[in-house]
Formats: structure tokens, sequence, C-alpha cells
């Protein structure tokens, strides 16, 4: 399980999980995406696109680090390639409609900062 | 029997306890399982993330009397049927999940609230859910179909 991220500017932070967002993996990473997610960045990218699994423990942690950023005044969008097993887990439980996703890298970029 | 682990030709059980670390044993035996038996890799994914969230309801929900007694999970592949079934065997408070009421999910981030994501996962990733209180335990099954080859 790992979690990376990257500064693109003053705007924008990129942060990528890899690995399995199921139970002991969202624990071993939750107050890191929480302690990213509370930088004073505009817009905040995350990349869910080589994820292996996406449960609903993982899920809330998303939920809590969007109402985060949205709260400061922020954005957070989701990447989620072509990943069709993440798809499916943001769709079943409504992230989509709440957490704006995309395919790319670019067009969530574009969507964090606007 | 290894590992907690019993085989034969089409079934397979494995018994965990009821923690976090099991469950991802459980979710990663039943994948190994599965694809083993050529269950498609779509099916695969379907049916290890409803097991996750069953077995995480269990944990979070199932009370001290779940966490007492081992959690047994089996499962059956039915490749001329097209069709895996998984059931979930627990001594936890009883709870039927066919009968739980729909989860309305949130419009808003605001309204957003930390449970009831579960259930939904678990209807999307099944195509069918049995229920039955036996013994004084839950047996939970679910199953996924695919087309005949």
């Amino acid at each position: 399980m790992s979690i990376i991220h990257t500064d693109v500017g003053d705007n924008l932070r990129k942060i990528v999980i890899l690995g399995r967002l199921d139970i002991p993996g969202t624990e071993s990473i939750a107050d890191e995406l929480e302690k990213l997610a509370a930088a004073p960045k505009k817009g905040v990218v995350v990349d869910l696109s080589s994820l292996k699994f996406l449960a609903s423990i993982g899920i809330r942690a998303l939920f809590k680090s969007a109402r985060a950023v949205k709260e400061r005044g922020g954005k957070m969008v989701l990447v989620v390639g072509t990943n069709a097993s993440v798809l499916m887990s943001l769709e079943a439980t409504g992230v989509s409609e709440m957490i704006p996703m995309f395919r790319s890298d670019a067009e969530a970029e574009r969507a964090a900062v606007a | 029997m290894h590992n907690g682990i019993h085989t034969d030709k089409q079934d397979e059980t494995l018994d965990i306890a009821a923690s976090g670390d099991e469950i991802r044993r459980a979710c990663e035996w039943l994948a190994t399982a599965l694809r083993q038996r050529d269950v498609p890799d779509r099916q695969v994914e379907r049916l290890e993330l409803a097991l996750h969230e069953v077995l995480a309801n269990v944990l979070a929900h199932g009370g001290s009397a779940a966490r007492a007694e081992p959690i047994r999970i089996r499962i059956e592949c039915r490749q001329e049927a097209g069709e895996a079934r998984v059931e979930v065997n627990d001594a936890g408070i009883p709870f039927d999940p066919t009968g739980a009421p729909e989860h309305t999910p949130a419009k808003t981030l605001a309204e957003a609230r930390p449970g009831g994501l579960g259930l939904p996962l678990i209807r999307r990733c099944s195509d069918w859910m049995r229920y039955r209180r036996d013994g004084g335990r839950n047996h939970f099954m679910f199953g996924a179909r695919w087309p005949k080859r």
C-alpha cells in the first residue's frame, strides 16, 4: 500500500494511491491522505487509476478528504482511468455524483483548479 | 486442511477470525480459488468486493459473539451453470442483509454520512442473495452468474 504526492505549482496537489483500499490498506494510509488533503492547495487530484481494490472503508476516507478540501474552499477530484472495478465501487455508492471523476490526468487537473 | 482451508473439486471452505487482516486473507483466498476454477475476472472482482463488505459488516456490527467464534466462508463453483456462490456463516448478532432498507445516496458531500455504503456494494456485486438464521448463526449466501461458454 502506498500513497505518493506531487505539488504542481501553487494551486494543485496530485495524490496517487496504489494497492488495496480494504480495511488494513485504508487504515494504513487514511491519516496521510487526510494530512495531504489539508494542505492549502486550491485543487487536489486523487489518482485511483492503478488501485487494485476499493471497499466502502476506502470510499469513506475519500469522502472525508473531499469534504475537508471543500470546507477550505478547494476542490477534490478523482482520476479513475479505465479501472472498471474502482468505477463500479464509486458508482454503486453514489460517490460519482459527489466527487467529480475523470478518465485522464489532464482533465482532472483542469477541473480541480477551475 | 491447511490454514483453515478445506477443499474438494468444486467447493472450498475457509475459517477466519474477525479482523481486518483476516478479511484481506479471505478476499485473496476467494479470488485465487475462483480464478483456479476459471471464473471470469469480472465476476471474481464482484464477489471479492461483496465478500469484503459482508465480512466488514460482521466485524463492525456482529458484536462480541461474532468475534469469539470463527467465521466460515464457503464457495461453490458451478462452471456448467455459469455460477459461483459464496456463503458466509457467522455467530454474530442476527442480521438479514436481504431485508435491509435500500440506502438513499447523499446528493452532496455535506449530506454524506460515514455508514451505509457496504450494502449498496453487496447488492451491486451480487446477482442474488439469500439469508437464513440457523443454529444460532447467520448464513448469508450470494452469487454471481456469467454467460455459459
